[in-house]
């Protein structure tokens, strides 16, 4: 299984990104349980220590194994998300957690890896170099289920996620230049009926993204004051523990969806162009991963997941950075939460597997 | 396609799909592609927080130090919990707490000093407070003192410019209008832990707020609690408030009623008072507790306040477990108030009939071991009738032999022994009914027939609760139907199952038992009410294994006999079911049956047309 070949083809720097990312998160979560009044940074090294088990655990088999398994794949995430709407613990309006005594599961983590695996299956298995629309028909009907049922929870944020993973992928796959033209003319004139099917608060949201002045202490307060808290702390930040915005609870969620905010507040301009540098080579790294297989499915399944983890991370500092509307889309392995943390270093490990195993096809 | 190869490779076997050069190329030109997009919308980021940090951070920094809009927390208020007849049991009222703000206090122990003379606490206390909530952000007030006197409050008021960091705060607190009235049912309310917090069932709570921690408060936490609102204030540099620009009303708690008789529960209380042990009174018809005591009692008050070392010790005293609701936690031997169980097995079996006897010459012999009646000399020939009212132990021995382990267990579960009763109370016991296959599971050895004697009286392996001996009492005054418990009065009485006896038996029984209380040679004529027909049983269950019987008196008191009395009144047609446990009380008859009567009584006054007097007096 592991032989010497594999082991060498370990990428350093890839792991390197990967650990400072989570010493990050653990060092700001430490920061932002004092402002949340609960301690999350034990919590979440836990989380960290068996993500990093599952990472492991996703380097040791064959990825190709999973191709084999596409369907089940498919067929479960379907179960999970099906099951979560009837036995699902609702929190504030939403059902999105299975309770296992332990830990509350959130199946739409998971879905959104399973579903890059899937569409990344499917694409690879695919004999076409070059895709029109009448190609698309078949895997657009596959995303489409998990797709409603994550909107139907409500969860809008995570729902669009696995559509703009999805369409990552079919751009990575090739897409004729016509077909491409029809679908950006079609989601546009989709938007009208989307924005119909949204929720009141949903709807909020965009508005008041597109206008945050209009309610500010209501539905506009979330984003003026995060917008605060990053501009508040200048070169070099206000210091650990000592961010005014997320000590003083003016910030909501600091340890969930704005935790980038408090951790900008805390350590400035050069802190967090740090973090997003480490985002940064860690994507590379992924993206070489990528280019450098000539396996068509592993090509596909890194490229997949590098799209989820990289779509996460920029929707979420572009939501804290008041540039996108606010959507429940977590900063990947900085933000609390089990889910997220398990599901964002499997992805990693399968990435990697993808690498050590390319010596294989290059005899 | 014609280039794409595939091939095997030899250790997995597994289908490669390989790119074919050209499309690789093109493949690789993509990826640069989208190496170079996450490039660009990396820089984009970083000119975002440049312009938002350096360009623009000057202006956030002004706003975030001037920004001068805070929560206000709005507490709810809790639901009352109230009696049968609409009485408050558990309300709330305004108190004060007294609390510390960390961050701006520059020198505690000076502080600390200063409080405990105002504050009447030993500064070992307040620094405990204090050290124990070192977690929490220092910002948030450190509650020192909850519930403090009109006195403290002024003497705090007067001096709080003297004492930076120092806070008083204004949050309801439970009041107990009657005293402290069945704490074991309703249950106390303590600080909420963070492991609470954490496990999410408390949405809105945040540190430093009350939650139910046992009975009726712990499982109706949701109900009761209410959901709090919040105030957006804006506050000048100073922290005083300028103008509310938002409020979220606070919602209060529900209500709760209870189907607790007031009257009853306090004439319980009052007959308990001083000894150790537990009453349940049950409406035979439905099922609805009427009463539930539990002795010694505690002061609910005291764990909302903070537990001094001492007052904790006091509480958790391993033997009189005042923090125990005996009435569902205790387990107890029920003793000779099992023959019930043995006279109804024994005639629905048909081996025993009304008419048959057995002779008694104060003990039985069985292979080596002499098995005594509780009376020396024995009670000569004896008839269902006679064994019930004087308890026999020698008659119930040949009805457990003929009977069997078998039929007698069967008939024990029949009546609702061995399982939990279902109330809605947190830690309830099962009790304990011995089989054939748990004895050979648990002791590696087969069930024996003196085993079988003991177990015919209620001895041995066999335990039980108060609440469910109280119910079995109910279903002989009712016919054979065990009701499942019921505290709520609005709830539909749930029927749980039938005991599995002919209900002729059960009414023949109940007749029989009024003889215990009437008979000359009755164990509980102590418990004869006048105008009334009390049927009843005693039970005296032994602590220790003895040699010899009657000895117990001159022990010391934790080896004594635990009295019990069950009862039912009116016989004809029972409207309330007692259990009385009185641990170490001595014979049922002289400790348990007084207790009965008291409530009895109590009951018999309340539903004579004339109004109760005693209450009045009492409040």
């Amino acid at each position: 299984m592991l032989d010497k070949r594999i082991l060498k083809e370990i990428d350093y720097i890839f792991f390197l990104s990967l650990f400072f990312i989570m010493t990050v998160g653990f060092v700001n979560l430490w920061s932002a349980s004092a402002a949340a009044g609960c301690p999350f940074e034990w919590k979440q090294l836990q989380w960290y220590l068996i993500g990093s088990v599952f990472m492991v655990g996703a380097m040791v088999f064959d990825y190709r194994e999973l191709s084999k398994y596409s369907l089940h794949l498919y067929v479960f995430t379907i179960i999970l998300l099906v099951l979560v709407m009837f036995v699902g613990k609702t929190v504030s309006g939403s059902q999105r957690w299975i309770s296992l005594g332990f830990f509350n599961l959130q199946p739409s983590e998971p879905a959104k890896l399973l579903m890059a695996i899937v569409i990344s299956s499917y694409f690879a298995q695919q004999e076409k170099e070059n895709f029109g629309l009448r190609d698309l028909i078949r895997p657009t009907l596959l995303v489409i289920v998990p797709f409603l049922l994550i909107f139907k929870q409500p969860d809008l944020g995570t729902a669009l996620l696995v559509l703009i993973i999805f369409g990552s992928i079919v751009l990575f796959a090739r897409l004729k230049l016509g077909s491409f033209l029809i679908i950006l003319g079609s989601c546009l004139c989709a938007f009208p009926l989307v924005w119909k099917l949204m929720k009141p608060y949903q709807r909020k949201r965009v508005e008041i993204f597109l206008n945050p002045d209009a309610d500010p202490f209501g539905a506009g307060w979330h984003v003026i004051q995060s917008k605060i808290a990053v501009g508040s702390g200048l070169l070099f930040g206000k210091g650990f523990m000592k961010g005014t915005q997320a000590q003083l609870n003016f910030l909501p969620e600091v340890h969930t969806d704005f935790a980038f905010s408090i951790w900008s507040e805390e350590w400035g301009f050069v802190g967090a162009v740090l973090l997003i540098s480490a985002y940064f080579i860690f994507l590379l790294r992924c993206l070489n991963i990528a280019q450098n297989t000539r396996d068509r499915f592993g090509s596909f399944l890194a490229f997949g997941i590098t799209a989820m983890i990289f779509w996460q991370m920029f929707i979420n500092v572009c939501m804290v950075l008041g540039l996108l509307p606010v959507v429940g889309i977590p900063l990947p392995l900085i933000s609390y939460g089990g889910s997220s943390v398990i599901t964002t270093l499997l992805g990693a490990g399968l990435i990697m597997n993808v690498r050590i195993r390319r010596s294989l096809f290059q005899s | 396609m014609k280039d794409e190869k595939e091939i095997k490779t030899p250790d997995t076997k597994l289908l490669l799909k390989r790119f074919e050069a050209g499309t690789n190329q093109e493949k690789q030109l993509v990826c640069t592609y989208c190496s170079l997009i996450v490039g660009v919308c990396f820089l984009f980021l970083c000119a975002r927080l440049w312009y938002l940090q350096i360009y623009r951070g000057e202006e956030f920094k002004r706003l975030s130090e001037r920004n001068s809009i805070k929560y206000v927390r709005l507490q709810s208020y809790r639901g009352n919990i109230l009696d049968r007849s609409g009485r408050l049991l558990a309300g709330v009222e305004p108190s004060f707490n007294i609390g510390v703000v960390l961050k701006d206090v520059k020198d505690v122990e000076g502080l600390i000093a200063k409080l405990s003379t105002l504050l009447d606490e030993t500064s070992t206390d307040i620094r405990m407070r204090l050290v124990s909530s070192k977690d929490q952000p220092s910002y948030l007030p450190v509650i020192v003192k909850r519930n403090a006197s009109w006195d403290e409050v002024a003497r705090i008021e007067s001096r709080l410019y003297r004492l930076p960091g120092v806070v008083v705060e204004v949050a309801p607190a439970r009041q107990y209008p009657y005293g402290t009235v069945a704490p074991h049912l309703l249950g106390y309310l303590g600080e909420i832990s963070l492991e609470q917090i954490k496990s999410g069932n408390f949405p809105h709570a945040v540190p430093g707020d009350l939650v139910g921690k046992s009975g009726i408060e712990l499982k109706f936490e949701k109900e009761l609690a209410g959901r709090s609102g919040y105030k957006m204030i804006e506050v000048d540099a100073r922290g005083r408030m300028v103008k509310v620009l938002k409020v979220e009303k606070p919602f209060p708690g529900k209500d709760i009623q209870l189907s607790i008789n007031l009257d009853l529960q306090l004439a319980a209380e009052d007959a308990l008072s001083g000894k150790s042990g537990a009453l349940v009174a049950l409406d035979p018809r439905n099922g609805q507790i009427l009463a539930m005591a539990s002795s010694p009692k505690f002061d609910p008050r005291i764990f909302s306040k903070g537990l001094t070392e001492m007052e904790w010790k006091q509480l958790n005293d391993p033997v009189l477990t005042p923090l125990v609701n005996k009435a569902i936690q205790g387990q107890y031997a029920p003793g000779s108030t099992f023959k019930i169980v043995m006279a109804a097995a024994g005639l629905n079996e048909h081996v025993i009939s009304p008419y048959s006897t057995f002779f008694c010459n104060g003990s039985m012999k069985l292979g080596r071991r002499r098995f005594r009646c509780w009376k020396k000399g024995g009670h000569g020939q004896t008839s269902l009738y006679k064994a019930l009212v004087q308890s026999c132990d020698v008659y119930f021995y040949n009805v457990g032999l003929k009977l069997g382990i078998d039929k007698i267990s069967r008939y024990a579960f029949g009546f609702g022994f061995g399982k939990k009763t279902g109330v809605e109370l947190p830690g309830e016991k099962n009790g304990f009914v011995p089989t054939r296959r748990w004895k050979r599971r648990r002791f590696k050895e087969p069930w024996q027939k003196g085993e079988t004697l003991n177990y015919s009286i209620g001895q041995g392996f066999l335990l039980v609760t108060p609440l469910q001996l109280a119910r079995m009492a109910a279903a002989v005054g009712n016919g054979g139907r065990l009701y499942r418990p019921e505290y709520i009065l609005d709830e539909p009485p749930k029927l749980e199952s039938k005991v599995p006896v002919r209900p002729a038996i059960l009414s023949r029984i109940r007749k029989i038992l009024v003889g215990v209380t009437e008979d000359k040679h009755g164990t509980a004529r102590t418990c004869r009410i006048p105008g009334i027909h009390v049927a009843g049983k005693t039970g005296t269950a032994q602590v220790i294994k003895q040699k010899k019987r009657r000895e117990s008196e001159k022990m010391a008191w934790r080896y004594q006999d635990h009295a019990l009395f069950v009862a039912m009144a009116p016989a004809e047609n029972p409207q309330i079911a007692v259990a009385v446990i009185i641990e170490h009380g001595g014979h049922g008859g002289s400790a348990a049956a007084p207790v009965a009567k008291e409530v009895i009584e109590r009951w018999l006054k309340l539903r004579s047309p004339k109004p109760s007097t005693i209450l009045q007096r009492k409040l």
